[in-house]
């Protein structure tokens, strides 16, 4: 009965959470409260429809941050803009658990879209031309995500629907060689809506990514073509970032490296192949590298997300407080026993596991050559004390980087993985 | 109170109660008053100590620590351990009695009295421990705790704190030691007997079944048999470098001497009880549990190894007591001595390989080897503990007196005279019964094994101990000449502690005829032979008492008194090697690695790696737009060769 009963329940709580954010977007014109209010409602409404365990938590946490940093941006659509993070969080929240390729699409467009937007805000005006540069790309992203998924359900050549889908992804979060928009975005762009691009707009295309790949069985050579885009992707990156003065370019380079290390546990998703039952959680899943990938890939992409966040906020303050500017260096480099750690030492176990050592060693070959430009970075953005808004924010999350101090969080987050779903049709 | 408590409160109570005194560092007048807590905590130490004697003997007591890797908290408190543990508290207190008169008023007490008690609570660890890991700890702990008191007087500003003599120099060698100089020399040497100890309890852990390294609980037979007989050579001899250089034995010996730049104190404490004796100790320990005597038959290799050890021990020894004839310095002389005897321990218990006689369940060999260990402590502590006096009376560390000091300094001279006498083995003073045993020991080794070697040097290096012990008390209170300066002051706590300490060898001497076992092993003393060498004894070192200096023999004094030249060891060959190595990783090494990761090669290509990576960020929507069209329809191409591939 209760399984009967909760879907119907999702749905209402989705719907109302999605009117909510529609009244709140319209009210935030005259009172500007009301957009922040509404998406921290409808966050809350996702969160409980949403029953993702500890990644909704999380998801949860990284929207909410992402919207009390837009407090420090005052731009034209005040109030609208709460709105949108909100949308993005609540379409985060459902990729988990939907069980139609439909609705993972749909949250593929409803996390995409708002940035569109957000990435043209700043103060008093708008950035129309890293718009247009980066919805030229977005467009064409989606494009190719979209068409290589249709092909693939559609039971299309299972070779050219997975190498656009890749493509798709790659252009979408910015995997080298389709990397070009980002260091121009990333340093052209106000930090805020880039902290937010940055974050909370990586995790869909993965999880959207990884839940169509594993319905199906693939090529060797395929898993081999992702790997190759991987490892290339982390070299790019990690050497780009390392001569780059701008500090947002110095971030953009490591958003390559660090999707890099995710696309690498997509590489891990075509390799174990359509092990989990379709539409299956993963506690049901054979391979247990396919959940070890993923709990990996989660891990690195939400440890990501709060270092982009803490650092792209520190740009904005012109600084932030020292000791936190290291530990989220640090959590990106992989220090035990920080967020990043967890992220990188599940991808390295999923790697071997699916016998891809040269993968894992190239993995930890960049996370020593990363180990310069972080400490740069920690080093000229650390400050003093102060207390802003952009050091609050900070502060949050190095707290979230440090959380996994506590290994008791880490098994937790290792068993969330359970109530995720696999496999889309 | 359980065992658990008592060995918390042993091994915690000295650390925790010189903690005090080491944080008020900056505080001159607590610093002053604090040492009497220091001095309570070890006093803790001794109680414990006797608790664990009287109340828990014979057990074997098991904390986890790392229980996977098979390292654990394992104490146990068999024969040797609960005897030793009391000699060590016992002796660490009256000692740090003494020093609360003899280090009164020094620069530096909060780093002294934390390493003091540093000292005692690591060699409490290694006595008691029986996991070899666990063990290591404490042995560790004494390493460090040695450099920190041998180098106590740092400043290198008092010559009185120096060993050898100013501006002496033999070839390119300059002969005389500074306390930073010595506390660097100690650590040095020990340090290069740690490593190979260590890589020796890892190879055994290895080999151990489930990782087992409890002494008395490991199956050592099978370890070494599966081991073979080269790797039984190797492990034992790299455990037993790390013996030999705690120990001072040759080759190692070096560092014992200019040890003697420490305070007194820590000399007295280093020779008698921790440190030096902790190699000894040590393989008395393992030597119980391997039971060479009844296990070399079958395990190929063994009785190299304890062969390897008896020739060392005893010809240490011998070397020890030769060059100590020649030494000017009150405690350099006792140094040479205390090697002297460590190797007599060496070689004793090294020879309970071949001696199959048990006295209540213990090798004969080995309970005469500890006993003298146990005897040889009191003697040694108490000579240092005097020497200390002298030194403060007489302001030369060289050795000064005649009657009218010893008249002046009678608990000295009296402490000194039964000390002397008690340790030589003159019959029937307690070290006799002891070393006529030992006498029995190489008796049984020339009989049965046809080694006459050992015997030999026994009885020579037994002579030659007596001359220099008899120097060391004729020379400081009989035949040595007036003193240059003469500062006597009452000093209670002083004259307390070597009183104290030269009364316990009367509680041994009773012990020997009380005891079962020792009544056993004192038997020997009673065999006309042994009576023998205790009377060759007695002459030597009346002989010497009256004749201490032979001007025919100066040359070959100054030979021995720069101990034949094995500083040179130290300090001329060993740097000369090192610093050909050194030279050769640096020119060829290090410019190289430099040059390679640092300087040229990496940086220049990642710095054109990196420009390259960037250079295709021009900001042009349209250059991009090809990059990204060009890099799609790409792959599309190498999918349509793909799919019309075979």
């Amino acid at each position: 009965m209760c399984a009967c009963v909760l879907p119907t329940f999702v749905t209402e709580l989705t719907l109302a959470a999605l009117v909510i954010l529609t009244l709140g977007a319209a009210f935030s014109y005259k009172w500007r409260g009301v957009g922040f209010a509404s998406a921290v409602i409808a966050l809350i409404l996702g969160l409980l429809a949403a029953k993702s365990d500890a990644y909704g938590v999380l998801v949860f946490a990284v929207a909410l941050i992402n919207l009390i940093s837009l407090v420090a941006l005052d731009n034209r659509i005040k109030g609208v803009d709460y709105c949108l993070v909100g949308l993005m969080g609540l379409a985060t929240l459902t990729v988990f658990t939907v069980q139609s390729l439909s609705l993972v699409l749909a949250a593929l467009v409803l996390v995409s879209v708002p940035t569109y937007v957000l990435v043209m805000l700043r103060e008093g005006g708008a950035n129309t031309e890293i718009g247009l540069k980066y919805i030229v790309f977005m467009v064409f992203a989606t494009v190719l995500f979209f068409i290589g998924a249709v092909m693939l359900a559609a039971g299309g050549d299972p070779v050219l629907g997975y190498v656009l889908l890749i493509l798709g992804l790659s252009l979408e979060v910015g995997v080298a060689p389709l990397h070009e928009w980002v260091p121009d975005v990333f340093a052209a762009a106000d930090p805020i809506p880039i902290s937010v691009i940055a974050s909370l707009a990586k995790i869909v295309p993965f999880v959207a990514a990884l839940r169509i790949i594993t319905s199906f069985s693939f090529d060797e050579r395929l898993v081999l073509f992702t790997a190759a885009l991987a490892a290339f992707s982390m070299f790019a990156g990690n050497i780009g970032a390392l001569t780059a003065r701008e500090h947002a370019r110095v971030l953009a380079y490591s958003t390559v490296a660090n999707m890099g290390y995710v696309l690498a546990c997509v590489a891990c998703g075509a390799a174990c192949g359509a092990a989990a039952t379709p539409a299956g959680g993963v506690g049901g899943a054979s391979g247990s590298e396919l959940a070890l990938a993923l709990v990996g890939g989660l891990l690195l992409l939400f440890a990501n997300s709060f270092g982009k966040i803490g650092f792209f906020n520190a740009i904005k303050g012109e600084g932030s407080f020292s000791p936190f500017m290291f530990i989220l260096a640090f959590s990106f480099i992989g220090v035990p026993p920080l967020l990043g750690f967890w992220g990188k030492f599940y991808i390295l176990l999923s790697l071997v596991g699916v016998g891809y050592l040269w993968l894992a060693a190239v993995l930890v070959l960049n996370s020593a050559i990363s180990i310069p430009y972080y400490v740069r970075l920690a080093r000229e953005l650390g400050v003093g004390w102060r207390l802003r808004l952009t050091d609050v924010v900070v502060f949050i999350v190095t707290m979230f980087t440090l959380a996994t101090v506590a290994l008791p969080l880490v098994e937790w987050l290792v068993k969330s993985m359970g109530v995720l779903s696999l496999g889309v049709m | 109170m359980n065992a658990a408590h008592i060995f918390l409160a042993l091994f915690l109570a000295p650390i925790v109660s010189s903690v005090p005194i080491a944080v008020a560092y900056r505080r001159k007048e607590l610093v002053g008053k604090l040492p009497p807590l220091s001095v309570a905590g070890i006093l803790v130490s001794l109680v414990c100590s006797v608790l664990l004697l009287l109340k828990f003997p014979d057990q074997h007591f098991e904390y986890p620590w790392l229980p996977q890797l098979g390292i654990n908290f394992v104490l146990s408190t068999d024969y040797l351990s609960r005897l030793m543990g009391v000699v060590t508290a016992l002796i660490a207190f009256i000692i740090a009695v003494y020093g609360l008169d003899y280090m009164r008023g020094d620069y530096r007490l909060p780093w002294y009295w934390f390493f003091f008690n540093l000292f005692t609570a690591s060699m409490l660890l290694v006595v008691y421990s029986d996991n070899l890991f666990l063990l290591f700890v404490g042995w560790e702990g004494l390493g460090i705790a040695s450099w920190g008191l041998i180098g106590h007087w740092y400043r290198d500003d008092d010559e009185i704190t120096f060993v050898g003599v100013p501006d002496r120099r033999v070839g390119p060698l300059r002969l005389c030691w500074t306390p930073s100089f010595g506390g660097w020399r100690a650590i040095s040497t020990i340090r290069l007997g740690d490593v190979p100890m260590f890589l020796a309890i890892a190879a055994l852990w290895m080999l151990s079944p489930e990782h087992n390294i409890n002494i008395s609980q490991m199956p050592w037979e099978e370890i070494l048999r599966a081991a073979g007989a080269a790797g039984t050579v190797v492990i034992l001899t790299m455990f037993l470098i790390g013996l030999f250089t705690k120990s001072a034995q040759l080759p190692f010996s070096e560092w014992l001497m200019t040890a003697m730049t420490g305070p007194t104190t820590v000399s007295a404490l280093l020779h008698s009880a921790t440190m030096v004796a902790a190699g000894a100790f040590v393989f008395m320990k393992i030597t119980w549990y391997i039971r060479p005597w009844e296990v070399a038959a079958a395990v190929p290799g063994l009785e190299t190894v304890y062969l390897l050890a008896l020739l060392v021990g005893l010809f240490s020894a011998f070397y020890g007591a030769l060059t100590a004839t020649g030494m000017l310095e009150r405690k350099v002389l006792l140094a040479a001595s205390t090697m002297s005897s460590l190797g007599l321990m060496f070689g004793t218990a090294a020879a309970s390989c071949w001696i199959h006689e048990e006295i209540a369940g213990m090798n004969f060999a080995l309970l005469v080897a500890f006993w003298y260990l146990v005897t040889h402590a009191f003697a040694k502590a108490t000579l240092f503990l005097v020497s200390g006096h002298l030194i403060h009376a007489t302001h030369s560390r060289f050795s000064e007196g005649d009657l009218e000091l010893a008249s002046r300094m009678k608990a000295g001279f009296v402490a000194t005279l039964i000390a002397t006498t008690f340790l030589v083995g003159i019959p029937p003073l307690t070290a006799y019964w002891v070393k006529s045993a030992m006498d029995e020991v190489m008796e049984h080794l020339l009989i049965h094994e046809h080694m006459l070697l050992p015997l030999v040097l026994l009885l020579a290096t037994s002579v030659t101990y007596s001359v220099i012990l008899a120097r060391f008390f004729t020379l400081n209170f009989f035949k040595g000449g007036k003193p240059h300066h003469l500062h006597l002051e009452r000093l209670p706590l002083m004259e307390f502690g070597y009183l104290a300490m030269v009364s316990m060898l009367f509680v041994i001497l009773y012990m020997l005829f009380e005891r079962h076992e020792l009544f056993e092993l004192a038997k020997a003393g009673f065999k006309p032979a042994s009576l023998l060498v205790g009377v060759a004894v007695l002459v030597a070192f009346l002989v010497a008492t009256f004749k201490p200096r032979v001007a025919a023999l100066s040359k070959i004094g100054t030979f021995f008194n720069d101990r034949m030249y094995l500083p040179f060891l130290n300090d001329f060959i060993s740097p000369v090697v090192g610093f050909f190595v050194a030279r050769l990783v640096e020119n060829y090494g290090n410019r190289g690695i430099d040059g390679f990761f640092n300087t040229k090669v990496v940086p220049t290509l990642f710095r054109s790696l990196s420009r390259g990576v960037r250079a295709i960020q021009v900001g042009y929507l349209r250059s991009y737009t090809q990059i990204v069209l060009g890099l799609v329809m790409l792959a599309l191409i190498g999918v349509a060769v793909w799919g019309v591939m075979p």
